[in-house]
């Protein structure tokens, strides 16, 4: 077997152990490689850099589901911080079935985390004050437009079985007038609903962050300005959390940093595995050309 | 009758919520309201619908004895397990239920997921060569997207990360663009096809 014949017949195991490796390494040795920035994800934190504190609330839509957790809930955790830490009013809902588990586990581990930190008991976070998850709603068109009118009439209740009007957070949130931006993190292509529908009716501004398959779809989006920020993948998680840090919203780094050495490795693994394949291609192209 | 009345009923309906979309009167609002509430409610149905439809599935598959059978027990078992849990001692930060799902449920979701990493990199090595001009196009611009979005990529060339975000905000970003149109007319065309009565296949049967 000549040599090109050879490097385009690797056994498939091979691969697969070179992948395993690859995506476990960076858990083991740290390495930090400095992150640029991307414009959107930088719109993104400025936009809630702006909203003035314990004015109007951010609501999150957790629309991801287990299999994209690793891109999307580390999104979900540095927006919180960020959100927390600025004292603004974070309100969450679900409107993917799968996504309440991991919404519950964001809140409740950011939640925890500050409140470790906390030195007065003024600075640690109170469910139904500084936040308040409604839960999983099926409908999704009509609960999203029919919450610019109330969202107790959506959401009589939270996702733990409270009133919502017993809670002193949605006292004062009633409805979308209350609301700075609707930040989506998810999986499947849930920002377009909140897009043509509550934003077109209501002027809501939107925010998304979503792995990196679905991310291109809403590039358009961004440029004409109907997205008010986006975060794409595992990278603007990344971004996003570099980013908290650098303005002392946390201190540390979270997983995406970690997620994104693994990934990249992956990356360059697969592209030198693609060049592998086309140079055994070509010369095998090559040499039957010249028989 | 069996068709007249769904048919009148779809056109009015159909014709009152494109009004009232445009009409931010009290009385437009209101009625939005009501027809969204009805619209979530006659969602859940579709849930009972489905979550019968599933264990009218795998029983069937139980009793018959079909092939894998055993599996749809455990997916019948994990479905009464989850919910009798749930029901029964609530869907705390620390109840059963949730220490369940992030336990179980969600390491399992993404091993699924990851799986596809696997096939996806011995795949793109069969599969992905430049056998024309379209390909290595697609191949290089793949490239350049990758090591531009890669941390590291700015360090192999500064112009990289630029290079990268043109590609998605130019030629990415164009041909979005045409597909979100075509979809958009596309669903206005349907749309107005159904309001109207063109379109009748949604009531089934034959005409």
């Amino acid at each position: 077997m000549k040599w090109y014949d050879r490097i385009t017949t690797i056994d498939r195991r091979i691969i697969y152990l070179l992948l395993t490796v690859l995506v476990i390494l960076p858990f083991f040795v740290k390495v930090t490689i400095p992150q640029k920035v991307m414009p959107q994800t930088q719109r993104l934190f400025d936009f809630i850099e702006s909203i003035p504190p314990k004015d109007k609330a951010v609501m999150i839509s957790f629309d991801y589901s287990p299999q994209t957790q690793p891109e999307c809930h580390p999104m979900a955790k540095a927006i919180l911080k960020h959100c927390f830490a600025r004292e603004i009013p974070v309100i969450g809902l679900s409107f993917d079935p799968e996504a309440p588990g991991l919404a519950v586990d964001a809140l409740v581990s950011v939640e925890r985390e500050i409140d470790s930190l906390a030195a007065r008991k003024e600075d640690s976070l109170i469910y139904g004050v500084d936040y308040v998850y409604l839960g999983w709603k099926s409908g999704r068109i009509a609960a999203q437009l029919d919450m610019g009118e109330a969202i107790s009439g959506v959401f009589p209740r939270d996702y733990f079985g409270n009133l919502i009007d017993s809670l002193p957070l949605m006292q004062i949130v009633k409805n979308y007038k209350n609301i700075a931006i609707v930040v989506i993190l998810a999986s499947a292509d849930y920002p377009i609903d909140w897009i043509r529908y509550p934003q077109t009716r209501y002027g809501v501004k939107v925010g998304a962050g979503l792995t990196a398959v679905m991310a291109p779809q809403y590039y358009p989006f961004v440029q004409t300005g109907q997205v008010s920020g986006l975060m794409s993948g595992m990278k603007g998680a990344a971004e996003y959390e570099k980013l908290v840090l650098e303005h002392g919203y946390a201190r540390t780094l979270g997983n995406a940093e970690t997620g994104m050495n693994s990934q990249s490795m992956i990356h360059i693994l697969i592209m030198l595995f693609i060049i592998l394949g086309n140079l055994g291609y070509f010369f095998s192209r090559r040499a039957k050309k010249e028989k | 009758m069996k068709r007249k009345i769904p048919l009148a009923l779809c056109f009015i309906m159909g014709i009152s919520m494109i009004v009232q979309f445009f009409i931010p009167h009290p009385a437009s609002l209101e009625f939005s309201s009501v027809i969204y509430k009805w619209i979530i409610v006659l969602m859940a149905f579709a849930l009972v619908l489905a979550i019968g439809n599933l264990i009218r599935h795998h029983g069937n598959k139980i009793h018959r004895r079909k092939e894998d059978w055993q599996y749809s027990i455990v997916t019948l078992a994990g479905m009464v397990a989850m919910a009798t849990i749930g029901l029964a001692w609530g869907i705390d930060p620390d109840s059963l239920y949730q220490r369940i799902y992030l336990n179980v449920m969600a390491p399992l979701g993404g091993t699924m997921f990851a799986l596809l990493a696997y096939y996806m990199a011995s795949a793109a090595y069969r599969s992905f060569r430049a056998r024309s001009l379209e390909a290595t196009l697609l191949l290089l611009s793949a490239f350049i997207v990758m090591i531009g979005f890669m941390p590291f990529g700015q360090y192999l060339h500064p112009r990289f990360p630029a290079f990268a975000e043109w590609i998605m905000k130019v030629p990415n970003m164009a041909s979005q663009r045409g597909i979100l149109l075509g979809v958009a007319f596309g669903s206005i065309a349907t749309a107005l096809k159904i309001i109207l009565g063109i379109e009748r296949s949604w009531l089934g049967g034959k005409e």
